[in-house]
């Protein structure tokens, strides 16, 4: 088997769906897969934190065991969350904020596919919040899209600025509020965070 | 605490370059040349070629070539004669070196006036007596380095033996095998050991682990191995950008930075940590952690 030559599925890479750029504009979306995790609480808690780790570690071990079986390659995409309240009046208290933090999957990872890679997780002792994750199809359609630079808590300006452009094009605001996170927060200065916002509208 | 200074790493560096040029008839192997000035051998060729601004085997090619140039002018010996002392086998090869070093053929060269030699970062040529000082560079100087204490680190690896630029297929194997077993849970670091440089060792024979860490439960088989990084206090700067740049970043960090801070490299190779996934990565965010081992500061009696 020749692997050099095998073009190595990436969803995100060349994908319009992640070309955004700081200047809100209409993208359309079709239906994706995603392995997802769903909580409440602070995005710098240990909740948060552990979804993440569980994410990566299901993600990368379907990947893996796929591969190994001959059945093809693919890249592990960006991590992203959708945040349900975070469009309307999401409240001060970060503790009680609702998330799905997720990573995009191709069509064919199927839920033997992740029950598998959970087993073999718990089994190594790394099955931490592994069996909270689940296999999730969302469609958001048309949707209102901008590359935000800076640090999280200074979104509110660029999500104003969608806002503005969605009532310009007589559309509103019509689904969970959604993140996709550009860089690693852990080794990126704030200032200099990309992360791409996306707001599912309908007319009206 | 007893330091060591830039000016103590200038003298030890003059040791070697004088070494080198009274040496030039010898071989003068890397192990040689850092034992000179007590160098560690597996951080040598970086620090020379940061300190000095060419890779070790260039400078000596590039001195032999100088040595021939005088003789050619201040000599009658023939051509092939000089040739040979500066190692090389026929006349062919050293005209092919001579004319790239100095525009023109040997024969031409000696007819001709006032040549001079092409500019050198160090500012160090062939002369008699050898030279006692040499420009130092200092872009590394101002790095991002942080120093920091490890605990040794169980990690199961695989050995790539050849190109640098094809460790890739290790890694493919590594985390293939590894992931599938669940090794990949729980955020394992993943670390590249390089225990040759690629400047200086031919492409065929360099050694390279790709590494990831596991705990004490993890057992080798077949191809993939155990093995302990050690503990310790290591200098760690990161590098943003393609894994090719890596050399110069090495260099700068292991020549420039170092000399100024004070410490001295421990005998254990520097490992390199890649912190994001090259696999969906673009090259110019790929970041890697670059460790290099510090040797224990020694107390004052």
């Amino acid at each position: 088997m020749n692997t050099e030559a095998e073009e190595k599925l990436d969803l995100f890479k060349g994908n319009p769906e992640y070309a955004a750029k700081p200047k809100p504009a209409l993208v359309k979306t079709g239906p994706a897969v995603y392995l997802a995790v769903d909580g409440v609480g602070s995005p710098d808690g240990a909740a948060f934190g552990e979804a993440i780790g569980a994410l990566y570690g299901t993600a990368f071990t379907i990947k893996m065991t796929r591969k190994f079986a001959g059945l093809g390659d693919y890249a592990v995409s960006k991590l992203e969350a959708l945040w349900p309240e975070m469009n309307g009046n999401p409240g001060a208290d970060k503790t009680q904020w609702k998330w799905t933090v997720m990573i995009r999957t191709p069509e064919f990872v199927t839920a033997g596919d992740l029950t598998k890679a959970a087993n073999v997780l718990s089994k190594r002792g790394k099955g931490a919040g592994v069996n909270k994750v689940r296999l999730m199809r969302i469609n958001e359609g048309l949707c209102v899209q901008a590359l935000h630079v800076g640090p999280y808590d200074q979104e509110c300006r660029t999500v104003a600025a969608m806002k503005d452009f969605a009532g310009q094009h007589r559309l509103r605001f019509a689904g969970a509020h959604h993140e996709i996170y550009l860089s690693d927060p852990r080794r990126v200065e704030p200032a200099k965070l990309k992360t791409i916002l996306r707001e599912p509208v309908r007319k009206g | 605490m007893k330091t060591v200074t830039l000016g103590d790493y200038k003298r030890r560096m003059l040791q070697v370059l004088v070494h080198i040029q009274q040496h030039l008839d010898e071989p003068l192997p890397l192990e040689e040349l850092a034992g000179v000035a007590c160098f560690s051998p597996y951080h040598f060729h970086r620090v020379f070629k940061g300190m000095v601004g060419e890779p070790v085997k260039e400078y000596v090619r590039r001195l032999r070539l100088e040595r021939a140039a005088q003789r050619l002018k201040l000599s009658p010996a023939s051509v092939i004669d000089i040739a040979l002392d500066a190692g090389y086998e026929s006349h062919e090869a050293f005209t092919r070196s001579f004319k790239s070093a100095f525009g023109m053929a040997p024969s031409q060269f000696r007819m001709a006036r006032g040549v001079r030699f092409a500019r050198v970062p160090s500012g160090v040529h062939y002369c008699e007596p050898p030279s006692k000082r040499f420009r130092t560079l200092s872009r590394g100087g101002r790095m991002r380095v942080e120093i920091k204490t490890l605990k040794p680190m169980r990690v199961a690896f695989m050995r790539h033996t050849g190109p640098y630029d094809e460790v890739g297929k290790a890694w493919d194997l590594l985390l293939t095998v590894m992931g599938k077993e669940g090794y990949l849970g729980g955020n394992p670091m993943m670390l590249g050991i390089c225990h040759d440089d690629p400047e200086v060792t031919p492409p065929a024979m360099i050694r390279y682990d790709a590494c990831l860490t596991v705990d004490d439960g993890f057992v080798p088989s077949g191809e993939i191995g155990v093995q302990t990084v050690a503990g310790g206090e290591y200098a760690v700067t990161t590098h943003t950008g393609p894994y090719n740049q890596l050399g110069k970043i090495y260099a700068e960090f292991l020549g420039q930075w170092l000399p100024r801070s004070g410490r001295e490299l421990g005998n254990s190779p520097c490992f390199e940590v890649y912190v994001n996934d090259p696999g969906s990565t673009p090259a110019e965010e790929l970041m890697t952690d670059i460790y290099a081992p510090l040797r224990e500061q020694e107390a004052v009696r």
